[in-house]
């Protein structure tokens, strides 16, 4: 069996090598529709970028490979309690973990390393590098090396000089940098307590499908419970203080950082005469404020001009009005006569009554 | 005892070699798709105003209600959630049922919106779109249906402006902003808005859907796509799927000071109903709202919970007050197979039973 395992595994290694470079090849087409994952970010045309997007499916690939490989040489899984014989699974499972976390660290979220190496070059390239703790900085690589950084510009160290000011805001970056760097390892540490503990339930939700009929008869089956498991594990995490704590601190940290090398960009700006943020900002939020009041100019003009419809309405009104009256003064200097046989009737008869009680009233 | 591993080794391999042959063959079938259009159900634009475009729905046939629903959406991604694809359409459905539908499309903020305010947004445009459809209708009042943030920007309007709304919809709107089991807001009460609104200016639309994505980073990172394999043979299931991929992350960058009153008013300090909420220079209490109204919830809605909603009725003074609880969650209200058959309808009675 362990030979026939390998040799399998060696030709799945080979085609499934051949599946990824397919869909890599699809991807860099030009014109290829992103097929999921982090939208406009996924239709660029990077390489790291088309990575990332199959970096799920990957995830699991490799998984299946991991573990499926624990499963030939484990046999049929009967010892599943023994830590010993469930490692392969277990272990297998850290990786997707660990590559979808990794995988959705987009430029704009959390991948500040990726934003500081672009500033850094950015920086480097127009002349800045000279700048005090700039130059330095370059030589940390990946923002992990912070503590180790050459040339850093100690934040404790007193300023004085021509520089003194730039020496004082590189001083702020490193310790903002140096902030972020240790929320971000206590944050990296949740996220393994999440991996940890999602392992554990995982191994309580198997524990529960011992009878047959519940068991877990698939690689895909026990990979959507391991979900289930470390979905839940999450979720109590992502809900707990200490998570709110650390994440808060984490998007402030990166924030503080941000403004800082804002700044600085800023700071190159002006001495080079381009326009900046604030500037830009500024003008915008002048602009606004005109907007508001334009609509506001325009709501009291149409306020204080009668709506036309109703204006025409009450013309229409006034004349049906005037047409009426006009009607009823005819209707006065008609002879009384012409209204009706009835009222003709009624009148004589009144008339007539009213000469008989004239009449008698004489006569007493 | 049994193991709870039934797995044989040698269908574990099938599976591997499956899964692998599904997706060297996949790549065939993505080839030559295009950008999956929505439903693009008939529209005329009848108002627009910077990025904003108000439009009016066509149906097949005239509609029979007599007053307009006017839908508002959230700012977050776009108001298309709600005309999908032909066959998962709420707007769709609601033509059919005799309604007449208008939308607002808030548009993609860009860097000139950066100071927009949610008076702007409230007392600036969603107010002239309303003016706009109560003089094309002739009508003092119209009917509103919100749809989470919109719905509770919904809830505010009528607050402010009661005598132009006639009835109330609101569709996984949340009104209790700090419930235990609410993710998004557990995540925002320590953070310094200011300092991250001052910083970021307009937030970036790639930051949002990034924290859509942690609510449930395994489910919605990497089982999706797995799941997805299984319909790469599948042309139609296939084409579904990337339309909803379309439209979760073809979404707008959020206007900074918006963003920075609704975190703050909303999510940190729930004035909404607290009760000392105020938009521009109006309070916003929802005791005001004495309109009939129907709060929708899904009952497995990861990022508005029920217990975000269901408050409402506690909050308002209206002696008409309806709960429609859906059995989904926050993207299934609109498009599965069950929301087409319950959820406009549903609506739809509701409305004709206040006409």
């Amino acid at each position: 069996m362990p030979d026939q395992v390998n040799d399998f595994l060696k030709d799945y290694q080979a085609f499934a090598q051949q599946s990824w470079d397919a869909w890599m090849r699809y991807l860099q087409q030009s014109g290829a529709p992103a097929p999921f994952g982090a939208g406009p970010a996924a239709m660029a045309p990077s390489e790291d970028l088309l990575t990332r997007s199959l970096s799920s499916l990957k995830a699991y690939g490799s998984w299946l490979q991991q573990a499926a490989g624990g499963a030939g040489g484990m046999g049929p899984l009967g010892n599943w309690q023994q830590p010993a014989a469930m490692q392969p699974f277990l272990a297998a499972f850290s990786q997707p973990f660990a590559q979808t976390i990794a995988g959705i660290d987009t430029p704009s979220a959390f991948g500040l390393e990726h934003q500081w190496q672009s500033w850094l070059q950015a920086m480097q390239r127009s002349g800045m590098s000279g700048m005090a703790g700039v130059g330095g900085m370059g030589g940390m690589g990946a923002m992990g090396a912070m503590g180790a950084m050459p040339g850093a510009m100690p934040s404790q160290m007193p300023n004085f000089g021509l520089t003194r000011e730039a020496q004082k805001d590189q001083q702020a970056l490193t310790a903002a940098i140096h902030e972020y760097m240790q929320i971000s390892a206590r944050y990296q540490a949740l996220l393994q307590q999440v991996n940890t503990q999602g392992i554990a339930r995982l191994q309580e939700m198997l524990g529960q499908r011992t009878e047959p009929g519940k068991q877990v008869d698939s690689m895909k089956a026990l990979y959507d419970l391991w979900v289930d498991a470390m979905e839940e594990a999450y979720a109590n995490m992502a809900l707990s203080d200490e998570y709110r704590d650390v994440f808060g601190a984490l998007v402030n940290a990166q924030m503080q950082v941000r403004k800082l090398q804002q700044q600085q960009t800023e700071q190159m700006c002006r001495e080079l005469g381009i326009p900046t943020r604030s500037e830009v900002d500024s003008l915008g939020q002048r602009v606004q404020q005109l907007r508001r009041e334009l609509q506001a100019s325009r709501q009291r003009e149409i306020q204080s001009v009668p709506d036309n419809s109703e204006v025409d309405a009450l013309q229409a009104e006034i004349a049906e009005l005037k047409r009426e009256l006009a009607a009823s003064k005819a209707s006065k200097i008609r002879p009384i006569a012409r209204k009706s046989d009835d009222n003709d009737n009624k009148t004589a008869a009144a008339s007539r009554a009213k000469t008989a009680r004239s009449a008698s009233g004489k006569r007493k | 005892m049994h193991t709870p591993l039934h797995i044989d080794p040698q269908q574990a391999f099938n599976e591997m070699a499956g899964f692998q042959r599904k997706l060297a063959a996949g790549v065939q079938n993505l080839r030559g798709l295009t950008e999956q259009e929505y439903a693009n159900t008939p529209r005329e634009a009848i108002y627009s105003e910077d990025k904003l475009t108000l439009w009016h729905m066509k149906g097949s046939s005239n509609p029979t209600a007599k007053v307009p629903t006017l839908i508002v959406y959230a700012l977050v991604n776009t108001v298309w959630m709600t005309d999908l694809q032909e066959d998962r359409s709420l707007v769709r459905n609601l033509l059919a049922q005799g309604e007449d539908v208008y939308l607002i499309d808030w548009g993609y903020p860009d860097g000139a919106d950066r100071w927009l305010t949610l008076d702007d947004y409230l007392n600036g445009y969603l107010d002239r779109c309303v003016d706009v459809v109560r003089k094309r209708h002739g009508l003092d009042a119209i009917n509103l249906l919100g749809i989470c943030q919109g719905g509770t920007f919904s809830l505010c309007y009528t607050a402010m402006h009661p005598e132009k709304v006639k009835n109330l919809i609101t569709m996984v709107t949340p009104v209790d902003f700090r419930t235990p089991d609410n993710m998004l807001s557990q995540w925002v009460q320590s953070m310094d808005v200011d300092l991250f609104v001052n910083t970021m200016g307009n937030i970036p639309a790639e930051l949002m859907n990034w924290v859509y994505l942690m609510l449930k980073p395994l489910r919605l990172n990497q089982q999706k796509y797995v799941g997805m394999v299984d319909i790469l043979d599948n042309p139609n299931e296939l084409k579904n799927f990337l339309r909803m991929e379309r439209w979760i992350f073809d979404s707008p960058d959020q206007a900074g000071e918006a963003f920075r009153q609704f975190i703050k008013e909303f999510f940190q300090q729930n004035k909404l109903i607290k009760g000392d909420l105020q938009i521009g220079k109006q309070p916003v209490d929802l005791g005001m709202i004495s309109q009939p109204i129907l709060n929708i919830y899904a009952t497995q809605d990861h990022l508005v919970p029920p217990d975000a909603s269901r408050p409402l009725g506690r909050h308002v003074s209206t002696t008409d007050y309806t709960e429609l609880a859906f059995k989904g969650g926050h993207i299934g209200i609109y498009v599965s197979g069950r929301a087409q058959r319950e959820v406009a309808p549903a609506i739809h009675q509701w409305l004709r039973d206040r006409s």
